[in-house]
């Protein structure tokens, strides 16, 4: 691989890391994966170690990332929560809604479901009748 | 200190979870500072391992934020490292470690008469 290609590699495999780390290491590592170039090292190997450290540097908590982690984490279920209770009654057919057994299904039952938490009311009902609906 | 704060008591071997890299930098800067290509030319030397860079740069945040190393003042683009005094009584309390480890081993191959 000529020069410019193995700058540019390298350079777009840091742009992986956050902002943060890239103000603090990215001269240097971008040097650095220079100067072990010029020693004979692989770019494939260097590039690969970067991307893995990028992976590792955005997957690892930080304690000042843990609010906004949990809050995203927070944000995703209440989005779930939010598109399940939202979405599915208007997918599935009314007779889903029914809480009797569909005539010659009687390998369905109705009753609290294994696995579901019953604290999420409402919620629950829908989803549990939509998969009933669904798989009975 | 970070260490104690992060393990509760002084003492312990800190460095047993840190993996082989963060253990390699720290002997690597036990006798100077030094930055990212040195220290993979000098733990190439002294272990015959090759660091990543991506694997160099995520130990040595690790350590820091551990408070086992600091950086130094930027020279032109690289920045150094030192080892701290925790960090090297982290250093020595896991060399110990190894050491009875060590001895331990080599005495059952003794008398296991291997």
């Amino acid at each position: 691989m000529d020069g410019p290609r193995t700058t540019r590699l390298v350079e777009a495999v840091l742009r992986c890391y956050p902002a943060r780390w890239r103000r603090r290491h990215g001269d240097e590592a971008a040097e650095l994966a220079a100067l072990l170039i010029r020693d004979g090292t692989p770019v494939s190997s260097i590039a690969w170690s970067y991307l893995a450290g990028a992976a590792r540097e955005r997957l690892t908590p930080r304690p000042g990332r843990r609010l906004s982690t949990a809050a995203c984490a927070l944000l995703l279920a209440a989005c779930s929560l939010g598109i399940a209770a939202g979405l599915l009654p208007s997918t599935v057919p009314a007779r889903a809604a029914s809480t009797s057994p569909a005539p010659g299904r009687a390998h369905c039952r109705s009753g609290p479901v294994p696995g579901v938490i019953p604290a999420l009311g409402h919620p629950r009902v829908i989803i549990w009748e939509a998969w009933h609906g669904r798989s009975c | 200190m970070a260490v104690n704060k992060r393990d509760g008591r002084a003492g312990q071997d800190v460095l047993r979870r840190v993996g082989e890299a963060s253990v390699l930098i720290l002997i690597s800067l036990a006798d100077g500072p030094k930055h990212g290509y040195a220290l993979i030319q000098d733990i190439k030397e002294l272990a015959g391992v090759e660091l990543g860079p991506g694997t160099l740069y995520g130990a040595l945040d690790r350590l820091e934020r551990l408070g086992l190393i600091e950086p130094l003042p930027a020279d032109d683009r690289r920045h150094p490292y030192r080892i701290t005094a925790p960090g090297a009584a982290a250093l020595r309390g896991h060399l110990d470690s190894l050491e009875r480890v060590s001895a331990a081993g080599r005495l059952r191959l003794r008398l296991g008469g291997i």
